[in-house]
């Protein structure tokens, strides 16, 4: 019989597959982080969360110097680090999607799959090369010279963590944009008098703004958030936003403080996000053969 | 509860389907019988497919009904009817053997294996599949792959078997064999084909009846030659065979004939029902209705015939037919069809183009 | 350019080398001139933190691997075959995760557990909470390869009587499957390598990563070296198997009949 009554019409399969993904979503990701905006305006005292509602977190947050220079240096050096890997991001994946020919997934998969070892083994691997008792420094030193001193804890060692670790992000979205790009448009643009510089600015890149965008926003977003990296290579002045966070939940065990910083740093992300997904709107541009 | 028909297979009550403002198909009434091939004759977008996919139950109608041998399945999912279909891309399963994708409905009918086997074995026959089991579909040519198709279509002797441009995909020799050959299956097995076409020679070929479909709804359903010899309106008579048009205003109307001026002579049609002394008109007349004489032969045409004068432009030559181009004085082209036994003009001859008065179809504009 | 992608191999995969040349020799500070052993992989296997770390985190990795693939086949497949007005926002929410740090999807399930649900820290939170991000993941991998597929395949098995969870046993899995197990390998090795997540989730239970972390707080040392060896292989040969499947299995992928 014609199902009519609009309970049985909304269990439609469509909802049947897409429901339990998004439950789950909702209950795993968004309750959690609605917990923790909601701790933000609690108290801790001895260990203990007590539910004043108060704003004295984020009055600390941004009244003491300590903390603001946390959440600028760590702004700073994401900003910073997606500048670089878009910078260096850009022509691997331009020159893999153009003349990777057969070898374009291999290509890309080898650049991916270093991301996955996890950030500890690879902060390690890096120290292995960049530290104290490491490949380069100690080179230097068996060759006579003074170690790099730039290379050991600091903020400089940091940001090549950084750049390190996300690099493969920055390349694949601007590669998977690549593949979708027809490049027989840049021979339009140089018949009808455009340099490469100026096909470059005028059709490449705002027809891949997309990828540009996502693996930004993909870059961004983790180094703001970053622990390991900062408290490896960097040093005793390199303490960034998201070790004072994760120190909040550790060893000081103030969470209505550290859920304040969470809040913080999740309206920084969400605001590049924001930022990012207003350009695209405005623009139109072609991301896996979807356009506008 | 009306009673059931025991002859009707299929029968289509009010069907409407709309896509948000889209009316794909607009009031359809069919009913279909057990010994009948129907063809469902239309151009894209005029709903067939549709209506197709809703007999099947791939969609839902938003209104009416559809009964299958006497019982409603509108909503009853596609799985449980048990109806047949062959597809223009032909979809069998590329994991699957031959014979596994053919025997693929009786499985997902539960039917015992013992059971299986023999009606594989029936189908392979009569498809002619023999030797072919084990292969895959990608390793078959075309015409094979539509043969596999129509076997899986047929094993589990459905109740009816829907067909959606099977052969659109096929080269013309092939589809001509098949033509005939998917004729004779319906004619031995005695199950239903519905057969969704927009070619008009397919049609023609291998059906009993024909809807004409335009914008959802049915133009002319009928016997296949009434549909040719007498379509009902304008659109039919332009879509089934081959027309020349002409257009002018209904003068006297006679009983089954009427009279009209096109371009300064007079012209006897025969009369549709709603055309009224006065109304605008198009008269159409077949390719093959239209026959030719030397000028000078004048007087062999009867005179009860209609008959205009003009000059032969062209002759084309199709091999089974010739079609004589003719540029009439009232400045309007003309074609005529005829056998290429009786080729005696030459191009630039002058000559008459004339017809008898009950040939053709005249539609109110 | 090439020159650039070249050095950008250099630079990611140096470290990689060195680490895994360092650890077969015999000092791992300055292991020249070379001098092999497999001493550190000894040690690694001899000690019983890391081998009960190994299994926390085969088993993370396993949970969380089945959980999104699972939930993101059925996404996948319900935005493709029955298209809707709601299209996007489920790719929005499906994707989400990909944008929140993982810092935070860490230290918000240890919120939630912890004050909310009143749970310690356990294993199945930590998977929960690593599913989320292979969810997006998975999301991602299956649905970049099953536009291709020709769901019309589905129809005519259903009209052939195959009911929905019959047609997709019969017709889709046996078609798709590479593209799951693809999503299911890459699930897995991100949550059996992760540290933000599952640490804050697990309290004092210890994974590779969380061992891994501990011992690097004291300093570079050989067995770290032959854990990052080790890892790099495992991952590395999962990779090579995802490669060979996609190779291979696009060319089964979206058969459209022909």
């Amino acid at each position: 019989m014609k199902p009519d009554s609009t309970w049985r019409a909304f269990i439609t399969p469509f909802v049947l597959l897409t429901g339990p993904g998004t439950i789950f979503i909702s209950i795993t990701l968004l309750l959690p982080l609605l917990t923790i905006v909601m701790f933000s305006f609690w108290r801790t005292e001895s260990y203990e969360l007590y539910a004043d509602w108060n704003l004295d977190n984020y009055r600390v947050l941004f009244g003491e110097a300590a903390y603001r220079t946390f959440l600028i240096r760590s702004v700073v050096s994401a900003a910073l680090t997606s500048l670089i890997c878009l910078v260096l991001a850009w022509p691997v994946a331009y020159y893999i999607a153009r003349h990777g020919g057969r070898y374009r997934l291999l290509l890309v998969l080898l650049l991916a799959a270093p991301f996955f070892t996890g950030v500890i083994l690879r902060i390690a691997a890096l120290q292995g090369i960049l530290g104290p008792g490491g490949l380069i420094n100690m080179t230097l030193g068996l060759a006579g010279f003074a170690p790099i001193k730039l290379l050991m804890y600091t903020q400089f060692a940091a940001t090549i963590g950084h750049i390190y670790l996300y690099i493969p992000f920055m390349v694949t979205a601007i590669y998977l944009s690549l593949v979708n790009f027809d490049f027989a448009l840049l021979d339009t643009a140089k018949i009808n008098g455009a340099g490469p510089f100026r096909a470059f600015a005028e059709v490449t890149w705002p027809l891949n703004w997309i990828g540009t965008s996502i693996g930004t926003v993909l870059v961004f977003i983790p180094c703001l958030a970053s622990t390991i990296t900062p408290r490896f290579l960097g040093g005793p002045n390199a303490t960034s936003f998201g070790m004072s966070l994760s120190q909040q939940f550790g060893e000081t065990g103030t969470w209505a403080l550290g859920s304040a910083m969470s809040v913080v740093m999740f309206i920084f992300s969400f605001l590049v996000i924001a930022i990012m997904s207003l350009t695209i709107d405005l623009r139109r541009s072609g991301f896996t053969g979807v356009g506008k | 509860m009306s009673t059931h028909d025991d002859t009707v297979s299929l029968s289509l009550q009010d069907i409407c389907k709309q896509f948000g403002p889209v009316k794909a198909v607009d009031g359809v009434n069919l009913d279909i019988r057990q010994d009948e091939f129907f063809a469902l004759l239309g151009p894209s977008g005029s709903g067939k497919t549709t209506l197709l996919r809703i007999i099947a139950g791939l969609e839902h109608p938003t209104s009416g009904r559809v009964m299958v041998g006497g019982q409603d399945v509108t909503y009853m999912p596609p799985y449980h009817r048990r109806i047949g279909m062959v597809f223009q891309n032909f979809l069998l399963f590329p994991h699957k053997t031959v014979a596994e994708n053919i025997v693929f409905p009786l499985r997902m009918q539960n039917i015992a294996k013992a059971q299986r086997g023999e009606r594989l074995s029936w189908a392979i026959h009569l498809l002619r599949l023999e030797g072919l089991e084990a292969r895959y579909p990608h390793e078959l040519s075309g015409g094979q792959q539509q043969r596999v198709s129509l076997a899986r279509g047929l094993i589990s002797r459905p109740a009816l078997l829907l067909l959606d441009e099977p052969l659109a995909n096929l080269d013309r020799e092939l589809r001509a064999e098949m033509e005939i050959e998917i004729r004779r299956y319906q004619k031995e097995l005695k199950i239903p084909f519905i057969y969704v076409t927009h070619n008009q020679e397919e049609a023609l070929t291998m059906s009993d009846r024909i809807a004409v479909m335009r914008n959802g709804v049915f133009e002319q359903v009928g016997h296949r030659t009434e549909v040719y010899q007498k379509p009902a309106t304008a659109f039919v008579a332009g879509f089934v065979g081959q027309s020349n048009q002409m257009e002018g205003k209904a003068d006297t109307v006679n009983g089954s004939l009427l009279a009209f001026t096109w371009k300064g002579t007079k012209l006897v049609v025969p009369h549709a029902g709603d055309v009224k002394a006065g109304d605008p008109l198009r008269f159409m007349i077949k390719h093959e209705d239209v026959q030719v004489e030397v000028a000078s032969k004048k007087s062999a045409i009867p005179a009860s015939h209609n008959h205009l004068p003009g000059k032969l432009r062209d002759i084309i030559f199709k091999g089974q037919t010739v079609n004589y181009l003719i540029d009439l004085e009232g400045g309007m082209e003309i074609v005529a069809s005829g056998s290429p036994r009786d080729m005696k003009l030459s191009v630039g001859d002058l000559v008459f183009a004339f017809w008898p008065q009950e040939a053709g179809a005249s539609f109110r504009l | 350019m090439a020159g650039l992608l070249n050095l950008l191999y250099i630079f990611l995969y140096a470290p990689i080398f060195y680490v895994i040349y360092a650890s077969f020799s015999q000092d791992i500070v300055w292991p020249f001139p070379p001098a092999f052993t497999m001493q550190a992989y000894v040690d690694l296997a001899g000690n019983s933190l890391y081998s009960d770390a190994l299994i926390n985190s085969l088993i993370i990795g396993l949970g969380s691997g089945i959980i999104s693939t699972a939930i993101a086949t059925a996404g996948v497949i319900g935005i493709l075959r029955y298209p809707s007005k709601r299209r996007t926002l489920i790719i929005v929410i499906f994707l989400s995760p990909l944008f929140v740090a993982e810092l935070l999807i860490g230290i918000s399930s240890l919120a939630f557990n912890a004050r909310i649900l009143g749970l310690p820290g356990n294993i199945f939170s930590a998977i929960a909470a690593n599913a989320v991000e292979g969810v997006a993941f998975s999301f991602l991998i299956i649905l970049s390869q099953l536009v291709r597929y020709d769901w019309q395949m589905d129809e005519a098995a259903m009209v052939f009587g195959a009911r929905p969870v019959r047609c997709f046993w019969e017709i889709t899995l046996p078609t798709i499957w590479p593209s799951l197990l693809g999503a299911f390998l890459i699930s897995f090795i991100l949550a059996f390598n992760n540290l933000e997540i599952s640490f804050y989730n697990l309290g004092a239970i210890p994974t590779l990563p969380s061992v891994a972390w501990g011992s690097l707080r004291f300093g570079l040392g050989p067995e770290l070296f032959a854990l990052a060896a080790l890892t790099n292989g495992f991952v590395f040969l999962i990779f090579a198997v995802m490669y060979v499947l996609m190779r291979t299995g696009l060319v089964k992928f979206g058969y459209r009949g022909k």
